[in-house]
């Protein structure tokens, strides 16, 4: 696992609990959400219609769609409710000092 | 024990349905049996993503044959003519009988169709399944000038879709405002302006008095005597429950087949689900009929685990969406019933949405903005709502302020 890879978010604190934030990271997007158990890291955009999930509703280990509901598991990115029918990609992410990095390759 | 379970409509409440009941019991027969020859399929995207080529039929699907065949569900492409509830058959067109244990009725709605010269019936288009969709897709595109007659969501989402395949498009309405079944003005106005600055014409307080065609083009007589000349004519202006092979029986019909919240009609062993059904809500305490994606999906699983055995109050608070160019409306709840309406935001690139209130409670929202802006809070609100929760009208109309700060966990 070369050190490059992991790509700083921001700090710790710039994410409320049960909440998330938009990362962009040259032509990509993601979402960096803060569970009650720690960090974690999803593609941006929900697989069922190009909408970013940033403005989704976080909820226990889920994030839900803004636009038509689909269901997300955060953790593993299966997709749990209609109309989302395939996964999100999910990312490793490590915290290091207060400071939130995600794997991107 | 083993039971003939027949679903009879082959849409989003009838395959929901099924495959709840699959889950719950692994012996009985199930068998949907559908009009269209197609396994069933999402309606939202036939007026927007499938117009725009942007899906094709086979993302449609909501689940494929092998999944059926997996789960040991039938589907059979059938035309039911007459239903004799007190002997449990159904009779189709083609003399073939079925017999039933339990019948769940999911035969949607169909559309309401303009009273027209015959010579004109065929002229004029409306989208509800796959083929008329794709009917209006390959005619629309060597035409022009297109006039939609209903400004309801329907004809909104293609006056979207056709204006972004650059086609000149005309909106005719005949009440006051735009949705107006069920949205505040407010709102509508705020849609009206973004069909408006994409180069949508819209006419509002008009009624067609005459149709006529001239040499492959249409001549359209407004009750103001204007005329509108068009090359293509598609009309959206509403629906009804499909109840005509039950109207000489006895089961209860009152706009659609009358449902307790378990599903059930008034006929025992037949239940019904989805735009068909005006059922009771507890929550609200009152009977409704909807026709959204969400109401479908629910309340077929929800007759689903009562057809199993499994007995289950509907109690899923009213959702609905519609998109049109890159905004994003939804609906929640009920917003006929109120005493307060509250105002959070003005902009429509962060989200607008009206609270409507009674005795502080929440009955329902209707939120527009830019794709998803409304989603998070109008989801918020719908669990609100189930939960019956006193609100914080301060925390409500600041839209600096979260909106999850009132959920009390």
């Amino acid at each position: 696992m070369s050190e490059e890879n992991w790509i700083e978010v921001g700090s710790t604190d710039s994410i409320e609990e049960e909440d998330l934030i938009r990362f962009d990271h040259q032509d990509k997007t993601f979402c960096v959400y803060r569970l009650t158990d720690g960090f974690y890291a999803t593609d941006g955009i929900c697989t069922h219609e190009a909408v970013h999930l940033e403005d989704g509703l976080v909820m226990d280990d889920e994030i839900e769609c803004p636009m038509h509901q689909g269901i997300f598991n955060i953790k593993s990115g299966e997709a749990l409710s209609p109309p989302a029918c395939e996964d999100l990609k999910t990312y490793p992410v490590k915290v290091d000092n207060d400071k939130i990095f995600i794997k991107i390759s | 024990m083993k039971n003939n379970i027949i679903i009879l409509g082959g849409g989003q409440a009838g395959i929901y349905a099924a495959r709840e009941i699959r889950q719950n019991d692994s012996k009985s027969n199930i068998k949907i049996l559908g009009e269209e020859n197609l396994l069933p399929y999402e309606r939202p995207p036939l007026s927007k993503d499938f117009l725009l080529d942007k899906k094709n039929e086979e993302d449609l699907y909501f689940y494929s044959s092998d999944v059926l065949k997996n789960e040991n569900i039938e589907f059979e492409n059938v035309s039911i003519s007459k239903v004799d509830f007190e002997n449990k058959k159904l009779f189709a067109k083609n003399d073939d009988v079925y017999f039933y244990d339990s019948l769940l009725i999911s035969t949607g709605s169909e559309n309401k169709k303009l009273s027209l010269d015959n010579n004109l019936k065929n002229d004029v288009y409306y989208l509800r399944n796959l083929e008329e969709a794709k009917k209006i897709k390959e005619t629309v595109s060597n035409k022009n000038k297109i006039t939609i007659i209903g400004g309801g969501f329907i004809g909104l989402e293609i006056a979207s879709s056709l204006s972004q395949l650059q086609k000149k498009v005309i909106v005719i309405e005949i009440g006051n405002q735009l949705m107006g079944r069920i949205i505040p003005k407010q709102i509508a106005d705020l849609v009206q302006n973004t069909h408006l600055e994409h180069g949508n014409e819209i006419i509002l307080n008009k009624q067609i008095e005459k149709i006529t065609k001239k040499n492959g083009i249409y001549e359209i007589l407004l009750n103001d005597n204007s005329l509108i000349e068009t090359d293509f004519i598609i009309a959206g202006i509403g629906s009804t429950p499909a109840v005509k092979l039950f109207e000489n029986t006895n089961l209860k019909l009152d706009n659609g087949i009358v449902t307790n919240q378990f599903c059930e009609t008034s006929i025992k062993d037949v239940y019904a689900a989805g735009d068909v059904s005006n059922f009771y809500h507890p929550l609200y305490q009152r009977n409704m009929r909807l026709e959204s994606y969400q109401h479908a999906q629910n309340h077929g699983i929800c007759a689903g685990k009562n057809i199993a055995g499994v007995k289950t109050e509907y109690t899923s608070i009213p959702w609905m969406w519609s998109d049109q160019f890159n905004l994003n409306l939804q609906l929640t709840g009920i917003c006929d019933d109120y005493d307060e309406i509250i105002e959070r935001g003005n902009d429509i690139n962060n989200g607008v949405i009206y609270f409507f209130l009674k005795n502080n409670k929440i009955r329902g929202a209707c939120g527009v903005g830019i794709m998803g802006k409304v989603g998070r809070d109008i989801r918020i609100t719908s669990k609100l709502t189930e939960k019956d929760t006193i609100v914080d009208k301060q925390i409500l109309s600041d839209q600096n302020l979260k909106l999850n700060k009132l959920i009390q966990k």
